[in-house]
């Protein structure tokens, strides 16, 4: 047993919707509709997309693909955190990598080999959205924390200097900042995980029950997922963290100006 | 040595040397630089061509961790974390508080006219002038044998200038201070430097 299909013409019915509130906009003066209706298109076109090559993924199932696939989604989600926080591809882009592919790969085949005990954990059907939700979830804590890191130590660098000099000790002058980024990056998921079912129900869930699974196999896939999403976030931010930490410093413990895109 | 940054000059051609215990004020017009030779010596700052030596050892990577533990600088503004000053202390002298650094701190706390109960605090709701004397009870009771300190007098009163100023000058330690004050130089006690 299956969702039911949607009919093409029944979905696009769905905009009607967006009629209103363009003119609502409009009369509020809000200046978002361009971004509104580019964002609505962008996300019907990469869907479609996504569509398309899913179906042609899960046809041929090959174990290359798929994961070639997860690399290629790693690659832009290490992209998509490093344009979001300013800092310089060729400096990052390797150390973040890591930081994303050790929890990720990890958890991910802990999933699929220890938990759902698939006799192929390259298939698509399991690899590609569970590593799709592992990813895109660890690429918003890392925004988050690497943000808030190195805006952290930009803002506060006297402070930062003072530190220095009583504390001996680059990692000891960095603790206050460390603490702060990765609170801030574990504080959505904490969140999400405290009020998880009796505000909504999450997109596995909700995807699984429509899928036609029963109601508790979804449960336990959800909690199963929660964990490996909150795993996956930590472990990733940390490494980050860490590559930071060493990469973006110079010999005397001064944060490199040449590691962030623009002049700060 | 030399040293420029965004089109300005900060030093050209500047020799400059201190003596083990000496005691020395530079003065000068602000934005000359006076502040950057503190980061210089520290290694938060290099300088383009010339050399910085600090008890015979370059200001270097294998030598930076030994010179900052040497050194006690006070900045300007007194850049300290926003944190309960009792916190900040606990941090600051962990490996270190013995009952001496407790009686001394009591001592110092009474020194500085300083109310006991300004530990509970933040660092924040400090006022100018407490930040200051925090700042000094830090210096004093790490006893570093080196202490740059830069504009330690602005905020306090007449009086607790002069109770620093003869507190300061009296101690066994290499000091450079930068100051406007006019109460470092009443004593002739101290060298002074104008830029």
């Amino acid at each position: 047993m299956g969702a039911n299909d949607l009919g093409l013409l029944s979905l696009v019915s769905l905009l009607i919707f967006i009629f209103p509130i363009l003119i609502i906009n409009i009369r509020l003066k809000l200046g978002v509709n361009k971004t509104l209706v580019i964002s609505v298109v962008r996300m019907c076109l990469q869907l479609s997309f996504v569509g398309i090559y899913l179906e042609f993924l899960f046809k041929y199932d090959s174990k290359l693909l798929n994961v070639a696939y997860l690399l290629i989604m790693i690659l832009i989600a290490c992209h998509a955190i490093i344009r979001s926080t300013k800092l310089k591809i060729r400096k990052f882009f390797f150390p973040i990598f890591l930081s994303i592919l050790i929890p990720f790969s990890t958890l991910l085949f802990f999933f699929n080999f220890v938990l759902v005990r698939i006799d192929n954990p390259f298939e698509a059907k399991y690899l590609i959205p569970i590593g799709g939700m592992l990813l895109g979830n660890s690429m918003k804590s890392n925004i988050i924390c690497l943000n808030n890191f190195f805006s952290g130590i930009k803002k506060d660098e006297k402070i930062y200097f003072f530190s220095l000099t009583l504390l001996g000790s680059r990692i000891q002058a960095l603790k206050p900042y460390l603490k702060k980024s990765i609170l801030a990056s574990m504080t959505p998921i904490l969140a999400s995980m405290a009020t998880i079912g009796l505000v909504s129900l999450p997109g596995m869930l909700t995807g699984q029950i429509l899928g036609g699974s029963i109601p508790l196999v979804a449960i336990k896939y959800q909690i199963a997922i929660m964990l490996s999403i909150f795993y996956t976030d930590y472990f990733s931010t940390l490494l980050s963290l860490l590559f930071s930490v060493k990469f973006g410093f110079n010999e005397f413990d001064v944060l490199k100006k040449d590691i962030f895109n623009s002049e700060v | 040595m030399y040293l420029k940054r965004d089109t300005k000059k900060n030093f050209s051609n500047l020799n400059f040397w201190v003596q083990e215990n000496e005691k020395v004020l530079i003065s000068g017009k602000s934005g000359i630089g006076k502040s950057t030779l503190f980061k210089v010596l520290l290694g938060f700052e290099t300088v383009d061509r010339g050399s910085v030596l600090f008890n015979k050892y370059k200001i270097a990577k294998e030598h930076i961790k030994t010179i900052r533990q040497q050194i006690f600088y006070l900045s300007q503004d007194i850049d300290l974390q926003n944190e309960k000053l009792k916190n900040l202390l606990d941090q600051i002298f962990e490996q270190n508080l013995n009952k001496n650094r407790i009686d001394q701190l009591t001592e110092l706390l009474s020194l500085l006219e300083l109310n006991n109960k300004i530990l509970e605090q933040t660092t924040n709701e400090l006022s100018g002038g407490e930040r200051q004397r925090i700042g000094l009870l830090i210096c004093f009771i790490l006893n570093r044998p080196v202490w740059l300190l830069d504009e330690p007098t602005s905020a306090l009163d007449n009086t607790m200038k002069k109770k620093i100023a003869d507190y300061v000058l009296k101690q066994d330690k290499t000091v450079v201070i930068i100051s406007h004050d006019a109460v470092w130089t009443a004593a002739n006690k101290i060298k002074i430097e104008r830029w």
